[in-house]
């Protein structure tokens, strides 16, 4: 999830030696893209704009009896009581990993780092799945407290350490010149430059345990989006999933508004680096043991609770390869689709908030990136709602899937998108127009080649999620359509273990691995997974 | 004929003006200094010569070809106008040979074109190079030759040396000098390098905050500067305050009389002052200063040197330059500090006294006036 950068202050001649680009922006874009910025920004509101309609169908009083339900009040505590959690424990732990991670002398250190991200590369109903097998009575609230904690962790790890390796370590050890122990001086100099980033990716983790589906609904414990998935398919009456569905879009958008005046700005300096500091071995036991918790917990034993179970004998005797092959088939398919079209989606406002600064473009900027805020079961929801009375010639067809993936996963193409086109100088396009090419001729034969690789990993990104994407994959995937996540969530509400185990693990060759290998490349922000 | 020529072109993003009334011609063939401080609109002035931003007004011809005016601009594409950038800008995904050869046709893109520009500027055979591979100079000579490819009219260089280590960038700059007058190409060199400019020039426009100046040769620019500001920004300076005599100084008591043509002022004394260094010739820079006024005089430290006669001085400092020294005087009576440029190896010490003599005529300029470039 990325929000929009601050519009940048125009740059003319040599304001700065350092600043390399002189180019100052022309203030005007050209009207066939912002129409195009426009067309894309209307369509991915659909889902929400819709979902008002439909909640506002209904007369108040209507809204405030299903909100005051004993059920509804209790589904909303637990969703906020479980994210609240979850975001406070990985906050605080997740800081201290990355605090341990970028500070402390520790054997192999790199490759921790790169571990302590793999939980990010397996869906959390995975993870759940992996440990109901190994334990199948395991249900409730702190079970999938633990889990999520341990699989969105690296939300926080991830951000925490880069702007860790940003902040400059002199303030720290004048504090400690200054009588400041170590924990007094991290807190008083190093916490304030860091707790932007702490703060940004607790709100990534709100989000996700806020819309996350699968694995509480495995783990029988009922929040919102849980209660929208049963409202929706065990009555007549879907006015009550249209409330819950928008009482997570409430939610939502209360803590994003927070988290942005929460998390306030930091004027970085000059990064120096000290050397690492040395502890004795009890200390360094103790901090490999919190740094490898939430890998063991969200990775290994659900990855090894499914390899067993995928090794025994009667699994493999029951496996349906027409099924596997169908529903593997399937995944790709949309996932490609949907890359394509987010990729498409994207790349008007791209190029708009690369190369433009005003205030129209951001505001078009940020909004698209609205839908990081929207729960995937709200967007799947609201969409069958809008199909079934705009366009029921749509309705339940793998269009409206891959459209709701596109406007799910979107942001991610968008935020890769810009930067590539960004990161190509206007002084190159400069150079190429004063050489005879025509603007079509500078972008085609400069910025495209050079944004191409940062166009297909964002077009990547959205197709290794869409893979794993699961509520709104239930809600709109026509009848018979069956992908690897449905297959394996249907599988798992049923007890059948053994028969979910090749869906899973196919799912995690298709999606996780490439997800681990893209980690490694390094023009990717990992906190876009 | 490729003569550039810009008439009150002025330019502003926002309320910000960048360009105020900047006039200027570049005759064909030659080339011409940009010479300013940092944001003083030498970037602006060169996008606007490349068409890739608008005019708000006056008008930019080449020969009689009107490119930009308010509401037209010809695209960048069809101005024959070439652009070497500071960050010589190469495209990082292609070769050398298909970097120099862009600009070209598409059916003669890789053949003798591409390997007689390399070779014009020394890199025959570097065309199979990815651009990763240059130094910074050599990319540079890429840079030049991809904008020499489709024989623009007018070459621009914006701060093509900036870059560059001090010993690179002298022979660099001599080089492409070279080339651009083999060429016998019409261009414009921006910088913010003084000693660049006045080298390489054939005309040298100063810039300050978006207009231009003085327009003149490099020595015009260097010894009969416009104003104290371009004075001290093309050199350095000393600085007194003097009385303004109309009268022709009795060239037996000046200092620079074995430089003078005898009877004449050839030096265009037009007056002389009193200051702390005595009577000395003088010529007035900005208009005609009334007997007795009190005025600004201005002097290069190169103009005074020790002499057997002239006005008692005693060494304050010595600031070494290896070549030379800048040597500070204490005169006497007011105790007035003045800086001498005096040529090694022969150098004062600390405490000793001399005489100074000064020859060269000094620069007068009204006391408190407002300086016109600054309005």
């Amino acid at each position: 999830m990325s929000t929009t950068p601050p519009a940048v202050p125009l740059t003319l001649s040599g304001a700065h030696p350092a600043i390399r680009d002189k180019m100052p922006r022309p203030s005007r874009p050209p009207v066939w893209l912002v129409i195009g910025a426009v067309l894309v920004i209307i369509a991915v509101s659909v889902p929400l704009v819709y979902l008002g309609v439909r909640v506002s169908d209904l007369s108040l009083e209507a809204v405030w009896t299903i909100v005051q339900r004993p059920r509804v009040v209790a589904l909303v505590l637990n969703t906020i009581g479980l994210a609240s959690s979850v975001t406070l424990t990985t906050v605080v732990l997740g800081t201290a990993i990355a605090a341990l991670l970028t500070r402390l002398r520790l054997p192999a250190r790199r490759a921790l780092l790169l571990a302590s991200a793999l939980p990010l590369a397996v869906p959390s109903y995975l993870a759940s799945y992996g440990w109901l097998v190994v334990i199948p009575s395991l249900s409730g609230f702190f079970p999938s407290y633990l889990l999520l904690s341990a699989v969105t962790i690296p939300y926080v790890i991830l951000p925490v350490a880069a702007a860790l390796r940003g902040t400059s370590a002199d303030g720290e050890a004048i504090a400690r010149t200054l009588g400041l122990g170590p924990i007094a001086a991290f807190r008083s100099v190093t916490w304030p430059q860091v707790r932007p980033a702490a703060i940004a990716g607790g709100l990534l983790v709100f989000l996700y345990t806020l819309s996350d589906f699968g694995l509480v609904a495995m783990l029988r414990y009922q929040t919102l989006t849980w209660g929208v998935q049963q409202a929706y398919s065990a009555s007549f009456d879907r006015s009550q999933a249209a409330v819950l569905a928008m009482l997570l879009v409430v939610i939502a958008v209360v803590v994003v508004s927070a988290e942005r005046t929460a998390r306030g700005q930091v004027n970085t300096t000059q990064a120096t680096h000290l050397p690492l500091e040395d502890a004795r071995i009890p200390l360094r036991l103790a901090a490999l043991a919190l740094i490898g918790a939430p890998v063991i917990l969200g990775v290994v034993i659900p990855l090894v609770g499914l390899g067993v179970r995928l090794a025994q004998a009667e699994t493999l005797r029951a496996l349906d390869y027409p099924g596997l092959l169908a529903a593997t088939g399937s995944t790709i398919g949309v996932a490609v689709a949907a890359a394509g079209v987010a990729l498409l989606f994207a790349l008007p406002l791209a190029a708009l908030a690369a190369r433009y600064s005003s205030r129209f473009v951001g505001v078009l900027e940020s909004l698209g990136y609205l839908s990081n805020a929207l729960p995937g079961i709200v967007v799947g929801l609201s969409l069958v709602f809008f199909s079934l009375a705009v366009v029921p010639s749509l309705y339940q067809t793998v269009i409206m899937l891959v459209f709701a993936y596109a406007v799910l996963f979107m942001p991610k193409a968008l935020g890769t998108a810009r930067s590539s086109i960004e990161a190509v100088s206007p002084e190159l396009v400069g150079v190429a127009r004063t050489l005879g090419a025509t603007a079509f001729g500078a972008w085609w034969r400069v910025t495209v080649p050079l944004a191409l690789p940062g166009l297909g990993i964002g077009a990547l990104l959205v197709a290794i999620t869409t893979m794993k994407e699961l509520p709104a994959t239930l809600l709109l995937s026509p009848i018979g359509f069956d992908t690897l996540a449905t297959e394996l969530w249907s599988k798992t509400v049923a007890s059948e273990f053994g028969a979910a185990a090749p869906y899973a693990a196919v799912l995690v060759l298709v999606a996780a691995i490439p997800a681990m290998i893209l980690s490694g490349v390094r023009s990717v922000a990992k906190e876009e997974m | 004929m490729t003569t550039l020529t810009l008439k009150n072109v002025g330019l502003s993003y926002g309320s910000r003006p960048a360009l105020r009334d900047v006039s200027l011609v570049v005759p064909s063939g030659s080339l011409v200094a940009i010479l300013g401080p940092s944001g003083c609109g030498k970037t602006s002035l060169l996008m606007a010569l490349a068409g890739l931003v608008p005019i708000d007004a006056g008008t930019i011809t080449v020969g009689s070809r009107e490119l930009s005016s308010p509401g037209h601009r010809i695209p960048p594409e069809h101005r024959g106008i070439g652009w070497v950038p500071q960050a010589a800008s190469l495209f990082p995904h292609l070769s050398v040979g298909d970097n120099i050869g862009f600009g070209l046709p598409r059916g003669t893109r890789r053949n003798d074109r591409v390997e007689e520009l390399a070779q014009l500027v020394g890199l025959a055979g570097f065309g199979g190079r990815s651009p990763g591979q240059l130094s910074g100079g050599q990319a540079q000579r890429v840079a030049l030759a991809r904008a020499l490819a489709p024989s623009p009219d007018v070459l621009l260089l914006d701060e093509p040396f900036g870059a560059l280590d001090s010993v690179l960038r002298h022979s660099l700059a001599r080089d492409v000098a070279r080339i651009l007058r083999e060429q016998d190409t019409t261009a414009i060199l921006v910088t913010h390098d003084r000693e660049e400019a006045l080298d390489l020039a054939d005309f040298v426009a100063v810039m300050d905050q978006g207009r231009i100046v003085q327009v003149g040769t490099p020595r015009e620019i260097y010894e009969s500067p416009a104003t104290p500001w371009v004075a001290s920004f093309v050199g350095d300076i000393v600085e007194l305050t003097g009385v303004w005599r109309d009268d022709a100084l009795d060239c037996q008591q000046c200092g620079a009389k074995e430089l003078c043509a005898p009877g004449a002022t050839r030096l265009g004394c037009s007056g002389h002052v009193e200051c702390a260094l005595g009577n000395v010739a003088a010529t007035s820079q900005v208009g005609e200063p009334t007997d007795g006024e009190t005025v600004r005089v201005v002097l290069r430290p190169e103009w005074l040197v020790p002499a057997s006669s002239g006005i008692p001085a005693t060494v304050k400092t010595v600031a070494y330059a290896g070549h030379d020294a800048l040597v500070e005087f204490e005169l006497p009576e007011q105790g007035d500090l003045v800086r001498a440029r005096i040529a090694a190896p022969f150098l004062p010490a600390v405490g000793q006294s001399f005489h100074l003599a000064l020859r060269h005529p000094a620069l007068v300029f009204p006391a408190i006036a407002p300086e016109p470039a600054l309005a």
